[in-house]
């Protein structure tokens, strides 16, 4: 990541205050190459974060303009900026599960009906990781947890054929993609066909927390294992097995077909505006 | 000078139009819906920005987006949408975010009665979000015209502070008719008045820790400054501290650069008979203050020594009007008393502080004299269903 965190991320914040082991760095690391790859500059984006490990951990660490939103709010912040930014000025947010398909929710799926051009991506440590390890909302079902001790049994967004993707999709997101933190160069192809798309576009991206979801779930800190846990439990659409959970590649992609959230209100206002002034 | 026969909103949006406000985010809800309506309809035909958000919640974090692109924004509602704000608020406040809310108080608790006057949230405007360790300016206008131009001076105050700036209506100042005068140049604005200052972008450090300096430009983003902002403790860079001796600096500064520099808005109130030392002082703010005046007038006619003193500027409490050793009422749109509690801090235990509530319905001018009469001549409050209460 040398070249990269020279070009794009602030010394303050390398090394990372994560836990070793954590799998987040992979993410991270994944959306800078997409932006080098893309040709992207500093001054080219804005980039915003949730609290949380996902938050919390890649908050201030983009050379250029940053801020965080409270928990599950960025969303609403980013379309507010969105609208007075112009244009051409990207807007990334990595945020954790917890915000996004929790708290966050509803603000992001009128994101996705207003197809705001922000590219999200949802760092999924499979819970509520920094407050210590309970479960979430794409917690697999029967994962020991901090707040499931008998294993997770609630209905969740990923279960019982439910996909949290399906939901983003029907609410008009333009560009949905899920990986883990192990595929390398698929994800970041991944991410930038999401930078590009003018509209919403969202990455869902599982990482390994060794930290409290392996040591409750596993009953081991051992990064391998964690690692070994996500890894055999995913494979590429269309190659699943029994096992998988995550089908990773692109889950939806109707790039550029629909009018930007932005686009749209600036072209309505100066219609208006002209019709007014005469 | 253009006037009109239109409602508070009309006079609200009118002058946020004035003040430079490109950004409206709203929800709808009584009675602030036709404030939201208003600003869809004019901020278009200005090149500006109405946005309905799928929450109060959204809708200020709406504003501060807006706002950290560089425009001045505004939200308005009432009470059940104003509790959603809390989160927004915070952010806000903590990242030093010029803004105006406005807050059109109507009936609680919770939805209440949605078509009557409420003043429920004197010190949720003052407390509007949790943690503590800030001060917050609110000023409270009593008819449409001072709407306007308390509008136009919240978003003065929003910009020189750097903070968001609450105006706390009710729901007969934003939805009755009156008589407006909506100014049509800049030598007008003058003539009522009206101050505005410009947007400016940051170009220095995000944050100012230890210092109460204001006229300090806020943070914009998208101009490659690398500003940083967030709801954690900053450094001046705005890098997130986990350090007491940093958040005692943040503190300090979101406490005393209000603190510090209340001349700005401290003459903001109006006094009526308070010339002679009057035995009895009425105090108010908002929709109540327009029948304290009436009354206080009729009971100096009858020889009742009786003086109004009407707030707009609400907080930070402007103790110094209760120096005086004398006898207070506060007349307020609430049964469980609010107001009067500031009023009784401030006027400390030599003074005699007494209360008048109502819910739902206004004090009419009889019951108001009646009622000086009583505490003049010493005599107790309470009397049939109309609920005064000593304090
Ligand atoms: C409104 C609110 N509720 C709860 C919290 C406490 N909190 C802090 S971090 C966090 C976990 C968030 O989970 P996720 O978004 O998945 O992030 P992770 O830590 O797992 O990366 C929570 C609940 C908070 N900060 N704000
Ligand atoms: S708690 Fe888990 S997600 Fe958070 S930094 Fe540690 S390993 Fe990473
Ligand atoms: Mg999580």
């Amino acid at each position: 990541m040398d070249y990269l965190s020279k070009k794009y991320l602030r010394p303050r914040k390398i090394p990372s205050t994560a836990c070793s082991g954590c799998g987040l760095g992979m993410n991270h690391k994944a959306v800078v190459q997409a932006i080098y790859e893309l040709g992207l500059e500093v001054e080219d984006i804005v980039w915003g974060t949730s609290i949380g490990c996902a938050g919390r951990q890649t908050f201030g660490t983009w050379k250029g303009d940053g801020f965080a939103g409270t928990h599950g709010r960025v969303y609403a912040i980013a379309r507010g900026l969105r609208l007075t930014l112009p244009p051409e000025k990207k807007i990334i947010l990595t945020v954790g599960d917890g915000d996004a398909f929790g708290i966050g929710l509803l603000h992001l799926i009128h994101s996705a009906r207003s197809n705001a051009d922000l590219t999200i991506i949802v760092n999924d440590n499979l819970g509520y990781m920094s407050t210590g390890g309970q479960y979430g909302w794409t917690t697999p079902h029967g994962s020991k947890t901090d707040s499931s001790p008998y294993g997770m049994y609630e209905h969740n967004l990923m279960s019982d054929g439910m996909d949290v993707l399906g939901v983003l999709k029907h609410a008009g997101a333009t560009f949905l993609a899920r990986h883990v933190a192990m595929d390398g160069q698929r994800a970041v192809e991944s991410i930038k066909k999401g930078i590009r798309n003018r509209g919403l576009s969202l990455i869902h991206m599982v990482y390994p927390c060794p930290t409290n979801f392996g040591s409750r779930e596993l009953g081991t800190r051992d990064t391998i294992k964690m690692y070994d846990y996500i890894k055999s439990q995913s494979a590429p659409m269309g190659e699943e097995k029994e096992n998988t959970l995550w089908a990773t590649g692109i889950y939806h992609d109707t790039s550029d077909s629909r009018p930007e959230f932005s686009e749209n209100i600036h072209k309505n206002i100066e219609k208006i505006r002209r019709a007014a002034a005469v | 000078m253009k006037r009109y026969l239109e409602t508070g909103n009309f006079a609200i949006t009118e002058g946020a139009i004035l003040a430079g406000c490109r950004f409206f985010a709203g929800y709808p809800i009584t009675p602030a819906t036709e404030l939201a309506e208003a600003m869809s309809f004019r901020l278009p035909q200005v090149g500006g920005m109405y946005i309905q958000g799928e929450d109060e919640c959204a809708a200020l974090h709406l504003c501060i987006g807006g706002a950290l692109g560089g425009y001045k924004a505004m939200t308005a509602t009432s009470g059940p949408g104003f509790i959603l704000y809390a989160d927004p608020y915070g952010w806000a406040i903590g990242c030093e975010i010029p803004l105006v809310v406005l807050n059109s108080g109507r009936v609680g608790p919770v939805s209440g009665i949605t078509g009557a006057p409420g003043q429920g949230e004197f010190y949720l405007t003052r407390y509007p979000t949790q943690g503590g360790n800030f001060e917050t300016i609110v000023l409270a206008p009593n008819s449409a015209q001072e709407a306007m131009s308390v509008i136009v001076e919240s978003f003065y105050l929003a910009e020189r502070f750097r903070t968001p700036v609450t105006v706390l209506a009710d729901q007969l100042i934003t939805d009755g008719f009156e008589d407006i005068s909506v100014p049509e140049n800049e030598g007008e604005m003058k003539e009522m008045g009206f101050r505005t200052w410009p947007r400016k972008i940051n170009k220095g450090p995000v944050f100012y820790p230890s210092t109460d300096e204001i006229d300090i430009p806020p943070v914009v983003l998208g101009h490659n400054t690398g500003a940083l902002c967030s709801d954690w403790t900053p450094t001046e860079e705005g890098y997130d501290i986990e350090e007491v001796a940093a958040h005692h600096k943040h503190a300090y500064r979101l406490i005393y650069k209000v603190r510090n520099h209340k001349e700005l808005f401290n003459n903001l109130y109006e006094k009526n008979f308070m010339d002679d030392d009057p035995e009895l002082v009425v105090v108010s703010y908002g929709t109540p203050s327009r029948v304290v005046n009436t009354a206080v007038k009729k009971a100096r006619q009858n020889g009742l020594k009786v003086g109004a003193l009407r707030l707009i500027n609400l907080w930070p409490f402007p103790d110094e009007h209760f120096k005086k050793k004398t006898k207070y009422l506060s007349v307020e749109l609430n049964w469980d008393g609010q107001l009067v509690r500031e009023v009784q801090r401030a006027a400390g235990k030599d003074s005699e502080v007494h209360f008048m509530g109502s819910c739902g319905d206004l004090p009419t001018v009889a019951d108001l004299i009646e009622t000086f009469e009583k505490i003049l001549k010493g005599q107790p409050l309470k009397r049939r269903g109309w609920e005064l209460e000593e304090w």
